[in-house]
């Protein structure tokens, strides 16, 4: 009685009820998971589109120094060098995604994690970075430092 | 296939002895009888508490405790994330319809006498989960710290307060303070994920353990041995069950559908209460009941009074199976009966005045 | 005829005879009029005397006593020279009585003490004790003479002589009000009024035909004739008066256009009482306001962004040599309605198409045509976005943010409507799509929601459909399986 008898008989009947069966509870699994699964993806941030920010005063700035200024959701480095020139540069390292920074004694962008090294103009020079920081566009307004995307 | 299928059973089953739950499984039977239809709640319970978990823990994902972030982390669940709508919905509505599915199977167990010798034990750990339950919900109602959320808690800490000695203590341990606050919210989030769920599993391995190892009880009035029918629990009541689960489920997304649960307004800590306040459905009775009491009573204070009634009156109703000795005898008991029945027509009653008042 | 006549002739004899009978018993005027004092001397030509008032009329005793000590004898109510607020209840004892006015034959009314009471003259005091003005600050005490006599010091060439005595009197007025000006004449002469006045015209308006004479209240009063509110009416009283205004051959609709004006409807209708009145764009005592050059430029001190953008736009050059007033030119004067956006554009009932057709000034008739093209779009768009949020609202949709950015395109539009002002196409698109930007995330975000309240119906159903036939089935599974088991 436990056991559950077969019968040979009506094997088409049962195969078919067996097969939708198993149909119906893929379907069924597959209304269930599909939102999960949906709700699971991390749904797109509106992001706000900036195109330029203040990047502090020119005469707060000292010559060859440089700084991490906050472009958007993304840091970029601002770059005044020893002969005056405000350049900016992407922050995040071409290699891993780490924020470089500026290197007053090697005269350089360099990266912590893994010793990555970038000239003044961005170029990477050492180290494992695969590519140069992309530049921003530097726009002196008086005293004020204006960043913008390069186009 | 079915050789794959085969080779990966033998391969547990040498390592764990599945074999042997296996058979003890088929060898299970379930009593058929008018009754029967009783049965099913138990396990509807159990499902209604697995959407609980699974949804709650997507919920997890998105949602964000505190003062400043939970109103909108629910509102972002709620607009922003694909089907998040979906998800909080269920879970809301999941939560009201486990509360109602488990008070159905804990008066049926009581009129059935389902918990008398030996399922006492069942009988408490299901009761000590019904509690857990309305903690759950109470806990829950805070967690979008919105507006009606924000004044129920006010009110329902206010009456755990006015218990005798340890209410004060008790209600600063719910609040984390002496008001309602972020430091209460972040309280109840942890209580509302961690700690009841924890308690509650314990509970239900024992609950479900117990069921397992005993068997379904069988109504004191059923007759002769020979005359029961009874149904295999695999696969006959387990695929019953799942039918009716996912009928159940049905009727979720229906509700989830068209009646999405809002959202409403945040909360404001200084605020004025908005009209209508009302403690969610499950709590409306108690609630009702402690408006009927007049605020002097004797020498003691009307509410003071209710809330000791209200702890007799749950203490009593837990401890049914040590103070029923007559049922666990095998004997019919009228009395309990008739407690069963103005219970029932009370919390009836009680929250349908509550709900139009 | 006869019978007026004769009542005429009965009522002349009648008056002569009392007078006569009087006079001849006012033995302090007797006295006095040998002592050769001042006040006597006045009094001789005081409409009062004529009337056969005595000096006890005013001063109390007894006028027909022979002795001084009987005559000024302060047991039959002689009061001396009466002083403070007791001048003004002196004249009030006749002037509020409208019997006693009658019986000597005057039709003056008799509400001016009232009305004294009721203006800042009678309420304000330096000492507590009586007030600023009493009747004789203004009609004299001996010598008063009637309103239309030239001599009189409240006749209206006079009047600006009369008020400026103390209110040109900066210690004075410092006294009672620090903040309150003292120049209202220098103004005055500058405006038409003014200049009118000195020259004799007592036609125009003077300090009293504004403020009123005995009733004057402080400009802040609701109930003074120049509150903001009261003083296109105030104003409106010559004005409007097509009889009296006739002979100086300028229109007499001012009002009534005004009435109908945006700041008119704001003041008169809504009660705003910011929304410039008359004085606003032609001034109060003088003939603009402070630091205004002319009027057409007084726009511009409230709609300051509109008359800075329209002094930097190439209209402003073109106005210039055609010498056409700046902003009336598009938007009138008195009768200035709420600018709409058919004021842009090639329509016959736009402004721009007075002066750019498809002949003439052709650049601006295209930029113009392209202009009124893009507010157009964005009005239509927004109307689309109004329609789709609330759509998406009706059916219970989360889209507050989409809600919350309508107010931006709404915002776009209104400030293109300044924009415009600059006649600048490049300047004005930038708005323009600024606005059409924002509607377009709007639409979006309201069709994925009206999309999204579809897709969970459809969604239901669909899944629905599977659990329902799965627990179908497994039903039906079950059923044939518990048969077997049976057999």
């Amino acid at each position: 009685m436990n056991q559950i008898p077969e019968i040979p008989e009506n094997k088409s009947k049962r195969d078919f009820l067996q097969w939708v069966l198993a149909g119906g509870a893929t379907a069924f699994l597959g209304a269930v998971l599909y939102p999960v699964f949906a709700y699971l993806i991390p749904p797109k941030q509106a992001e706000v589109e900036v195109s330029s920010v203040k990047a502090g005063k020119l005469s707060e700035m000292e010559k060859e120094s440089g700084k991490i200024i906050k472009f958007g959701t993304k840091p970029v480095i601002l770059i005044r060098t020893a002969n005056d020139e405000v350049r900016a540069f992407s922050a995040t390292c071409t290699h891993l995604d780490c924020t470089v920074q500026f290197r007053k004694d090697f005269g350089m962008i360099w990266c912590a994690c893994h010793n990555g090294k970038y000239d003044l103009n961005g170029r990477n020079i050492s180290g494992p970075p695969p590519r140069p920081l992309d530049e921003f566009r530097v726009v002196i307004q008086g005293d004020e430092i204006l960043i913008s995307k390069k186009t | 296939m079915k050789t794959h299928l085969q080779r990966i059973y033998s391969w547990i089953d040498e390592r764990v002895e599945l074999q042997g739950l296996v058979e003890y499984m088929g060898k299970k039977y379930v009593p058929v009888h008018r009754h029967s239809i009783w049965y099913y709640f138990g396990g509807v319970s159990l499902f209604l508490f697995i959407i609980q978990v699974v949804t709650g823990i997507l919920l997890l994902l998105y949602y964000k405790s505190g003062e400043e972030l939970a109103f909108e982390s629910i509102n972002f669940i709620m607009s922003k994330v694909q089907f998040g709508w979906l998800i909080r919905s269920i879970h809301s509505w999941t939560a009201n319809l486990f509360i109602f599915s488990a008070m159905i199977h804990m008066f049926s167990v009581f009129f059935e006498k389902a918990y008398r010798k030996p399922r006492e034990i069942t009988w408490v750990t299901g009761m000590l989960m019904f509690f857990l339950a309305l903690g759950f919900g109470f806990s829950g109602y805070l967690l979008p710290w919105n507006e009606l959320a924000f004044f129920a808690t006010k009110v329902g800490t206010d009456i755990a307060g006015v218990v005798p000695i340890i209410g004060k203590p008790l209600m600063i341990f719910l609040r984390s303070g002496e008001e309602v606050t972020g430091a209460t919210l972040s309280r109840f989030f942890g209580f509302h994920v961690a700690v009841l769920p924890g308690l509650f599993t314990v509970f239900l391995s024992i609950h479900l353990l117990l069921v397992q190892r005993q068997g379904m009880s069988e109504p004191l009035h059923i007759g002769k041995e020979s005359e029961r029918k009874t149904m295999p629990f695999f696969p006959n009541f387990i695929l019953r069950d799942i039918t009716l689960w996912l009928l159940v489920l049905n009727l979720l997304a229906i509700l989830a559908v068209f009646f999405p649960w809002e959202l409403g307004k945040k909360a404001e800590a200084f605020a004025s209460a908005p009209a209508g306040i009302k403690p969610e459905w499950y709590f409306l009775c108690l609630f009702q009941t402690l408006k009927y009491i007049p605020g002097k009573l004797w020498f003691l204070d009307g509410e003071i009074l209710g809330v000791i009634l209200f702890g007799i009156a749950g203490l009593l109703w837990t401890m049914v199976p040590f103070w029923d000795r007559k049922s666990s005898r095998g004997e019919q008991n009228r009395f309990v009966n008739y407690i069963g029945l103005f219970a029932v027509i009370y919390i009836i009653i009680f929250t349908i005045i509550g709900w139009l008042a | 005829m006869k019978r007026r006549i004769f009542l005429f002739t009965a009522t002349l004899i009648a008056v002569l005879a009392s007078r006569e009978s009087a006079l001849a018993n006012d033995t302090c005027f007797e006295c006095h009029r040998n002592t050769e004092d001042k006040p006597s001397a006045l009094f001789l030509h005081d409409i009062h005397h004529d009337k056969g008032i005595t000096c006890a009329g005013c001063h109390g005793g007894n006028s027909k006593a022979e002795e001084m000590e009987q005559a000024m004898d302060k047991k039959a109510g002689f009061i001396g020279v009466p002083k403070g607020d007791d001048i003004s209840k002196a004249c009030a004892a006749c002037h509020s009585s409208p019997e006693k006015m009658k019986s000597l034959g005057s039709s003056l009314p008799t509400n001016q003490w009232e009305f004294l009471q009721t203006s800042v003259h009678a309420k304000l005091s330096l000492n507590g004790k009586e007030h600023i003005a009493q009747c004789a600050t203004c009609h004299n005490s001996h010598g008063i003479v009637s309103v239309k006599n030239p001599s009189s010091p409240v006749y209206p060439l006079n009047v600006i002589k009369t008020c400026t005595q103390c209110h040109a009197n900066i210690t004075l007025i410092k006294s009672y009000n620090p903040s309150l000006p003292v120049d209202q004449l220098e103004k005055y002469r500058t405006s038409v009024h003014g200049m009118r006045n000195a020259k004799g015209d007592p036609k125009t308006a003077e300090c009293a035909s504004c403020h009123g004479s005995h009733d004057i209240r402080s400009a802040k009063d609701v109930k003074s004739k120049v509150y903001a509110s009261n003083l296109p009416g105030t104003c409106a009283a010559c004005h409007s008066n097509a009889e009296y205004m006739k002979a100086y051959k300028i229109p007499t609709d001012q009002y009534e256009k005004y009435a109908k004006s945006v700041h008119g409807i704001a003041l008169l209708q809504k009660h705003d009482a910011g929304a410039p009145a008359c004085n606003s764009c032609h001034g109060n005592h003088g003939a603009a306001p402070p630091g205004v050059e002319s009027v057409s430029k007084v726009c511009g001190t409230c709609h300051a962004l509109n008359a800075d953008l329209f002094s930097s736009s190439p209209h402003k050059k073109a106005f210039d040599q055609r010498q056409l007033p700046e902003c009336e030119t598009c938007h009138s004067n008195h009768d200035i309605i709420a600018a709409t956006d058919k004021l842009l554009g090639v329509a016959p009932e736009a402004i721009c198409s007075q002066c750019h057709n498809e002949t003439q000034n052709v650049k601006g008739y295209q930029v113009a045509k392209k202009m009124r093209g893009l507010i157009d779009s964005l009005e239509a768009v927004e109307k689309r976005d109004q329609e789709l949020v609330y759509e998406a609202e009706q059916k219970g949709m989360e889209i507050s943010e989409a809600k919350f950015s309508l107010r931006d395109v709404r915002q776009a539009r209104l400030q293109s409507r300044t924009a415009i002002h600059a006649f600048n196409e490049e300047k004005f698109a930038e708005v323009i799509n600024n606005g059409l930007k924002t509607s377009a995330s709007i639409a979006m975000e309201s069709e994925s929601a009206i999309h999204e309240y579809y897709f969970r119906r459809i969604g239901l159903a669909i899944a629905t459909l599977i659990i329902t036939l799965v627990a179908l089935f497994l039903f039906l599974y079950v059923r044939r399986l518990e048969k077997k088991q049976t057999k």
